[in-house]
């Protein structure tokens, strides 16, 4: 069992375009609720457009992406670039078969932090509980 | 000493007494734990009734599991080319993976496929591109096995026999796989995946046309019924993979019988593709389990005569999710222990995985070493030579006893459910599916289970590896300037009443195969033919 976190974020997950593989966000999704967080899963197949309007009407702090793919560049690039367009702030974390070279691409799109496999929710409880509080 | 050191020296208790299914493993093994086996009535001979030991009499011995190789990226060009040069490698099989925007039947230049042309897999959106995947290959001389489901693999199955029929390749020598699971296709089938973008009716419709078309026309060519790898990597237990790809096929022959099949014109070519996952003795005897239970269900149950109908035939792959990003080249370890099991098992065709998964898709090299674990155990290390050379150990076959007793309980259950595909529908699969998932990761967590190098083992600086190059945007830019050139050089009047005429067939109960083939010759595109029968569903999604 997780350690509870003393303060609930709000956050946001979801998969996008084409992608199905759902293991990694669902799982995440459950452990970090159990850990005391106000998770909303999306599902599959958002866009750009869905995922901001679902951030902005659930008012959460987080949003946490899933990509097995190969399309976290493309679809990545899209959203942050909304997410800046429309004065928005949210606090993007990406995770998923990512390969190591594309990692600094991503932040510098404005990720904050990227997990690869392996990473234990533990891990990214503790993270999120990090920068909500800072 | 640190106490941890001190631990170490004392010798460790590894504590593993049950099997990643939760079957307890006693300590020793011996004849009282086998009392019940009857060699005859639950062995067999190696090709005997009920196949426990295998399909064939002398299995390996007779034709070494084909190494099947996954392929496809980028154009079909650039696939064909990689092909060549793993057939120069030694491979005699291929499993085409296709491009996501494929996978749901979208063109390339679909506004949907942005970022996604040629990723995962190959781009296939007209006949002819079918047609620059095989190039210097012909269907009835090696092995592909198109990495697909309906309805898409109905269009496909439509490209392939055109394909054929253009070249003067009688359909009855054709060889390879055509997959044809409706449910699992897509990475194990989440239930939103599969209804998104087509109506799930339509998918079940074409997945019994396909059937049907195929007992009728292609003697050679397997159909593969349930793509049971997909289905366990989502993190399912290898009882319950055992249980769902069975109860999936047994719910789609039924309802290939209802449509007026008999079950010995379908079944003989009726494949599957399963999992081996990291546990050596569990994977064996799951395999051996379903076997036995496959023969007799379709004997009993099935009444099938033909004793071809009773074999149960399946490629495997070695488990994804077993493997790690961290410390990679572990992972050739972990497959070729899974390979190996594989053999033990005594099934067709066996996929390495490469062991960069976890960074990305697999480059040159590690499809290579991949390819390198099989042929090192088939032609090296001797265990090819006799056929189930396991049978008889008194832990493996009370084990198969055991997975097999598992496997019929759940399939039970599932039949409580009203079957596979209703277990699907309503939210209980998937609820099973979160539940293995959460089990797992949480075992991970609290290190009740230990993963090398993720959770226990682990190194400070983890080294760079080469990784496959993905150029989404080129492979997209490319393939819409075909589709622009594709769609200016035909007959449009031609296409669009071809395509009224998919429409209307699939309002009817005709088989559409001959009717995609008629709309592929004028030039219909995959996402065409895709957008035709949602109309005829009145199915919208965009």
């Amino acid at each position: 069992m997780l350690k509870m976190s003393k303060q609930k974020t709000r956050i946001l997950t979801a998969k996008m375009g084409l992608d199905c593989h759902d293991t990694g966000i669902v799982t995440i999704a459950n452990m970090l609720r159990d850990a005391g967080h106000e998770v909303i899963y999306l599902g599959l197949h958002n866009s750009v457009e869905e995922i901001i309007q679902a951030a902005i009407d659930e008012d959460v702090q987080v949003i946490g992406l899933s990509f097995l793919s190969g399309q976290h560049l493309t679809q990545v690039n899209k959203l942050m670039e909304s997410i800046h367009q429309k004065g928005e702030d949210f606090t993007v974390i990406v995770g998923g078969v990512i390969p190591k070279t594309d990692i600094p691409k991503l932040e510098a799109m404005g990720v904050r932090k990227v997990f690869t496999p392996g990473a234990m929710v533990a891990d990214i409880n503790n993270y999120i509980s990090q920068i909500v509080n800072s | 000493m640190t106490e941890k050191e001190t631990e170490q020296t004392k010798g460790e208790s590894l504590n593993q007494a049950v099997t990643p299914s939760g079957i307890p493993i006693l300590e020793v093994y011996g004849p009282k734990n086998i009392t019940d086996l009857n060699y005859e009535k639950d062995l067999g001979q190696p090709g005997e009734f009920p196949f426990t030991r295998g399909v064939y009499s002398n299995m390996y011995r007779g034709r070494f599991a084909t190494r099947r190789f996954q392929v496809g990226f980028g154009t079909p060009q650039e696939t064909h080319e990689r092909m060549k040069y793993l057939f120069k490698e030694g491979s005699n099989g291929f499993v085409l993976t296709i491009d996501l925007p494929t996978s749901y039947g979208f063109d390339s230049d679909d506004v949907i496929a942005e970022g996604e042309v040629g990723v995962t897999g190959v781009a296939i959106s007209t006949a002819e591109d079918l047609a620059e995947i095989y190039s210097d290959f012909t269907p009835d001389n090696v092995s592909v096995s198109l990495s697909i489901r309906p309805p898409v693999s109905a269009v496909t199955l439509s490209m392939l026999t055109l394909l054929a029929t253009t070249r003067n390749i009688p359909l009855k020598t054709v060889i390879g796989t055509q997959q044809n699971d409706p449910l699992f296709q897509m990475s194990g089938g989440p239930l939103q995946t599969i209804t998104q973008f087509f109506p799930l009716e339509g998918t079940l419709r074409l997945n019994l046309d396909i059937i049907e078309f195929m007992a009728k026309y292609y003697p050679k060519l397997n159909w593969m019924v349930t793509n049971s790898y997909n289905m366990r990597e989502t993190g399912l237990s290898a009882v319950e993979e055992g249980a769902f790809a069975l109860a999936h096929a047994f719910n789609i022959y039924d309802r290939a019988i209802i449509k007026g099949l008999n079950i010995d014109s379908f079944a003989p070519r009726a494949s599957f593709f399963c999992s081996c996952g990291i546990d050596f003795f569990e994977e064996i005897a799951k395999f051996r389990a379903m076997r036995r239970i496959y023969a007799r269900t379709l004997r009993n149950k099935y009444g099938a005569k033909d004793p071809r109908s009773l074999r149960f035939r399946s490629s495997v792959q070695t488990a994804g999710n077993s493997l790690t990003a961290q410390q990679p080249l572990n992972n050739i370890i972990r497959t070729t222990m899974e390979a190996l099991a594989s053999t033990f098992s005594g099934l067709q065709s066996v996929q390495v995985a490469s062991y960069d998964e976890g960074h990305g898709l697999p480059t040159e090299e590690s499809s290579r070493i991949a390819l390198r674990v099989q042929q090192i155990i088939g032609y090296e290390t001797g265990v090819t030579q006799t056929v189930d050379p396991l049978a008889g150990s008194y832990y493996v076959e009370a084990l198969t006893n055991d997975m097999e007793e598992r496997i019929l309980a759940l399939m039970e259950e599932v039949e409580k459910q009203g079957g596979l595909i209703e277990s699907v529908k309503s939210g209980w699969f998937e609820s099973r599916i979160l539940a293995a998932r959460l089990r797992s990761q949480r075992a991970i967590e609290t290190r009740e289970k230990t993963v090398v190098g993720v959770n226990k083992f682990l190194v400070k600086e983890e080294h760079d590896i080469n990784i496959h190059q993905i150029r989404a945007e080129e492979w997209g830019t490319m393939r819409a300037g075909y589709l622009k050139g594709y769609r200016n050089n035909r007959d449009n009047r031609s296409t669009s009443k071809a395509l009224l005429d998919v429409t209307n067939a699939l309002k009817g109960e005709d088989n559409m195969i001959p009717v995609i083939i008629e709309a592929l010759k004028v030039k219909a595109t995959m996402g065409e033919i895709h957008e035709a029968m949602r109309i005829a569903y009145g199915f919208k999604f965009r």
